[in-house]
């Protein structure tokens, strides 16, 4: 099925919970309001005109420095200077996080993305585990991460950092550690030479040479 | 330095003079009516060889350069040909740990205890870019150790993003030649000691 007649069914299904479509873009999305997430899936899900059984991939964003509109300057990430030192800043991040859904029907063989905003200090989203169970493992990620809040999930841990990491190393705020529960993450210097080679040695420039004779 | 149980034809003990060594008559009477060979050496360079001949690396990989040393343990590269094929599956039957891989904050602990109960004498071969220096994880890379020597003495790095299986046959071999060198209590030289005080942990 085409991706607009999909928009078309989402949108009468959810009514004013489909708060818009781009078409333009490679892989067309549809905005949801965060509060409707669950309900649109379902009915992608279970809808036998749409057949979406898998959710390929959930994805987390990141709108700092942007506004609602997607307009402004996207901010640098912070990294660690050439010293391995980490760089600071006392930026606090702006902007809102948002998820995006991949979703694949195998049976019918079309994709379709959704897409929804939340604020980003408090960015909570209901779980579609109950929906497609391998979003528990994404949303876990997704958490970990980017520090995005999954209420309903059942066992919302992190998934690849260590349980006592503090901080969401995506978001485009995050200040990289110095140290790590005792673990140094800070670098050396890498082009700095410890052994420095003393200038001047026995070649020196013809003109400091005595004339012969 | 061997020699044979009769003398050589010819072979006169008179003319000790043009020889560059003393004969012992009473120990060439023994090699003679034993007739046995003999071996001069010392107790280190035994031990040395024994321990460059069979270095026993710890089943241990991180990341891609696992793969490169797998490669080198296959039939094509063959680590076996210089006595470091028997990969042991626990740190306690192990001289050798190949670092073979990125060294990320959580793996630092464990790699820190694998390393602790590895039985002296050990040694540690820093394997690729980022087990050296955090390679392409140096500026952005919030979870990675930027380099290993921040939490394990080094002996060999072996350079490389991964390095060949060559390169690493060559960084044994170096390896090898360390052990070969060590005399009795093993004096860390100067420099090493300068360096290592420019690194944090280590302190």
């Amino acid at each position: 099925m085409e991706q607009n007649a999909i928009y078309e069914l989402l949108a009468g299904a959810l009514g004013d919970g489909a708060l818009g479509y781009n078409e333009h873009a490679l892989e067309p999305w549809a905005d949801v309001a965060p509060a409707k997430v669950v309900e649109a899936c379902r009915f992608l899900r279970d809808d036998p005109r749409l057949g979406f059984n898998q959710l390929m991939c959930l994805s987390a964003l990141d709108w700092d420095g942007l506004d609602e509109a997607g307009k402004g300057k996207s901010t640098a990430i912070l990294g660690y200077t050439d010293d391995g030192q980490p760089e600071t800043s006392d930026r606090v991040g702006t902007g809102d996080l948002g998820v995006a859904y991949h979703l694949y029907s195998h049976a019918l063989r079309h994709k379709f993305t959704l897409r929804l905003r939340v604020p980003r200090d408090v960015a909570a989203v209901p779980t579609v585990s109950g929906v497609w169970t391998t979003a528990a493992w994404h949303e876990r990620e997704a958490w970990d991460l980017m520090g995005i809040t999954f209420t309903g999930h059942a066992d919302l841990r992190r998934m690849l950092l260590d349980d006592a990491w503090v901080g969401h190393p995506l978001r485009k705020d995050y200040v990289m550690p110095g140290t790590w529960n005792g673990v140094p993450l800070q670098g050396q210097p890498y082009c700095a030479n410890p052994f420095p080679v003393e200038t001047g040695g026995p070649d020196q420039p013809a003109g400091d040479k005595p004339a012969e004779g | 330095m061997s020699t044979h149980a009769t003398p050589p034809e010819g072979y006169d003990v008179s003319r000790e003079h043009m020889l560059d060594f003393k004969v012992d008559e009473q120990l060439l009477q023994v090699v003679e009516t034993d007739a046995k060979n003999f071996i001069l050496t010392t107790v280190d360079e035994v031990f040395n060889w024994a321990r460059l001949s069979s270095v026993w690396p710890v089943t241990f990989g991180l990341a891609c350069c696992a793969i490169e040393m797998m490669a080198t343990s296959a039939t094509r590269y063959d680590i076996d040909r210089f006595g470091a094929g028997a990969f042991r599956a626990t740190p306690r039957q192990a001289d050798l740990m190949i670092v073979s891989g990125t060294v990320t904050a959580k793996m630092a602990t464990r790699l820190k205890l694998i390393y602790d109960q590895m039985p002296e004498p050990k040694w540690v071969i820093a394997m690729g870019s980022c087990a050296i220096g955090g390679g392409p994880y140096f500026k952005y890379g919030y979870h990675v150790v930027k380099g290993v020597d921040f939490i394990v003495p080094v002996d060999v790095y072996v350079p490389g993003c991964p390095p060949r299986p060559e390169v690493l046959l060559d960084g044994l071999m170096r390896l090898q030649d360390k052990i070969r060198g060590r005399k009795g209590r093993f004096i860390t030289p100067k420099w090493v000691t300068d360096y290592a005080k420019l690194i944090p942990y280590r302190k």
